[in-house]
């Protein structure tokens, strides 16, 4: 019996996928500390304003909704295990779908280009977040760290939301 | 013959109360929107935001406005509908146009808002494109003070300047910050909170809540490698007049107009200290000191916040509803700034403000459980906004008098219309 072979390109998807997933299985958890740990120790995060290019926008000279380094983070992280964190004490309970997963390299860095919608319910209301991620995705140690997510809305406003007081 | 919940402004006994109607009525929201929103002067956008040849569309109380600046350099506030059958003329957010044509038609639209063709003219008498009903319409008034622009829907009432009485100081100061001018950075925050917009008002320059609602930003700054400085917070409330109102207070983070702080280290602090040396040259060391060394928080009535605090925002926020508001801020920069200084005012900015920051998430959870609270009705009907009423020497800027002088306002035009 013949087994097709499994491309390059397919592999590496379903290597990236398998970390998207895992990211999203540990945000709806709220593992938070796991979910840092899946990223280089100088990584970013960003979530670009709905009225510039999110894919190509830059938060040192835009105003972004988040823009934070791995410092921030990693005090995000710190912030969302409080209970002074009123906006989320008590949590909401989140639910990240992630699809349309696709992935090439450019020399040491996987870029990853996905779809998400992402749910936040809290008091009677679900709020849906829609959009797309950009990874870059590295390789470190022997597994896949994640140096960069920017999470491009393709929503016209944040509205009705209220916050992103979440990890998109 | 007021049927408007009354506050109740009582200095002998140090009482102020507001009526939780006045959040949750239908028919109080339909009164401001006659007694406020209808006649106060209301923030369109910022001289930078237009370069000439170029537009912006942005609703204000609702009303979707197209804001222009022709070849010229002249700017425009027109409402965005045809003369013909309504439709939106512009259906973009912004961009470069020296005409407008509307889609429906094909009426077409100067960027002073005259007519210059419309198809099939043949169908038409003489003199029809040139008569006035067939223009676009202008909103009634349209003054600038400095950059920032303001439109009224009243066609009388005060100028401007005079309507913004002290604030006008104040706006003039935070322009001050720049030799060469402020800017809007790219970007904008549009978010929603679903609560009553004068809760965001009151919550914009509250600096009693920040010790609890903010403990988590202020023990993040504490963590986070010498972004908090030694400066305490303390400060004063100032009653701007016409419902105008600010508090000023020193704090303990960074400002990008020359308050340093440890973790902006030696290059920062060199250029700090430049940026307040040439403060000082340009408009003196008493108000060089005030611009880089304080935290202003201002409301401008009935809802434009300047925020002068770790980053400059300016925050617009209208109601459509009276448990539902629309909220866009901007960062406001001087255009002169260095690339370095430019991204810590922007790192600070969404740090503390915006809806994916340290602290907003945590005024906007404030704000909706009042809104929810007052669900509860019972007893419990009104609010108290008491604090620091009659202290000896003045109000200080964790008390309440900058609410109260919103609240003043807030009443006194309400009471002024037929309901």
């Amino acid at each position: 019996m013949q087994t097709a072979a499994i491309s390059e390109t397919t592999l590496l998807r379903l290597q990236v996928e398998d970390l998207l997933f895992q990211e999203a299985d540990l945000l709806d958890q709220w593992r938070l500390d796991e979910w840092l740990a899946l990223y280089t120790e100088d990584a970013h995060y960003y979530v670009p304003p709905s009225d510039v290019d999110g894919d190509t926008a830059d938060p040192d000279t835009a105003l972004f909704y988040i823009a934070d380094d791995h410092v921030r983070m990693r005090e995000r992280v710190i912030r969302l295990k409080k209970v002074g964190a009123h906006s989320e004490h008590p949590r909401s309970k989140v639910r990240h779908i992630v699809s349309n997963v696709r992935a090439h390299r450019e020399g040491d860095v996987i870029h990853a280009r996905s779809s998400f919608i992402v749910y936040r319910s809290k008091d009677i209301t679900s709020d849906a977040f829609v959009g797309h991620y950009l990874h870059e995705i590295v390789e470190a140690e022997g597994a896949l760290k994640i140096a960069r997510k920017t999470c491009v809305l393709d929503m016209e406003a944040l509205r009705p939301h209220a916050r992103i007081s979440i990890i998109l | 013959m007021a049927d408007f919940p009354r506050i109740i402004d009582d200095t002998a006994t140090s009482r102020f109360l507001v009526p939780r109607q006045a959040f949750t009525s239908n028919a109080t929201f339909q009164r401001e929107c006659a007694a406020i929103f209808d006649r106060c002067w209301l923030y369109l956008g910022h001289a930078s935001e237009l370069e000439p040849g170029a537009f912006l569309t942005r609703k204000v109380a609702r009303r979707p406005i197209l804001f222009t600046r022709d070849k010229d350099g002249t700017f425009h506030a027109l409402f965005n509908a045809c003369p013909h059958r309504g439709a939106l003329v512009c259906r973009e957010r912004k961009g470069a146009a020296r005409a407008f044509m509307c889609m429906y038609h094909g009426w077409t639209f100067g960027s002073d808002g005259h007519l210059m063709t419309l198809p099939g003219s043949s169908g038409y008498p003489e003199g029809f494109k040139t008569d006035p009903q067939k223009q676009m319409v202008h909103v009634p008034r349209m003054e600038r003070f400095g950059d920032f622009f303001f439109i009224s829907f009243a066609r009388d009432g005060e100028d401007l300047a005079t309507y913004l009485a002290e604030a006008g100081d104040y706006l003039t100061l935070v322009s001050e910050h720049s030799a060469s001018g402020m800017q809007i950075v790219g970007g904008t925050q549009e978010y929603a909170i679903r609560g009553n917009w004068k809760l965001l008002a009151e919550n914009s320059f509250d600096g009693y809540h920040a010790a609890c609602n903010h403990s988590t930003y202020l023990e993040y700054l504490k963590n986070a490698n010498g972004a908090l400085g030694a400066t305490p917070l303390v400060g004063v409330a100032h009653n701007l007049r016409n419902g105008h109102a600010m508090v000023e207070y020193t704090a303990p983070w960074g400002r990008p107009i020359a308050h340093w702080v440890p973790l902006w280290g030696d290059q920062g602090k060199a250029e700090i200290a430049a940026i307040h040396a040439s403060l000082e040259q340009r408009v003196g060391p008493q108000r060089a000191d005030r611009i880089a060394h304080k935290n202003r928080n201002m409301v401008i009535f009935p809802n434009l916040v300047v925020n002068d605090i770790m980053a400059v925002t300016v925050r617009t926020f209208y109601p459509t509803a009276p448990d539902y508001m629309e909220i866009n801020a901007w960062a406001l920069a001087p255009r002169e700034e260095s690339e370095w200084l430019r991204k810590y005012r922007l790192y600070n900015f969404t740090e503390f403000l915006g809806p994916g920051g340290f602290a907003t998430p945590d005024d906007v959870e404030a704000i909706e459980k009042c809104q929810q609270g007052y669900a509860t009705g019972g007893d419990a009907l009104v609010n108290d906004i008491s604090k620091g009423m009659n202290r000896e020497g003045g109000p200080l800027f964790d008390d309440e008098e900058q609410m109260r002088c919103f609240w003043r306002e807030w009443d006194k035009r309400l009471a002024s219309v037929e309901a």
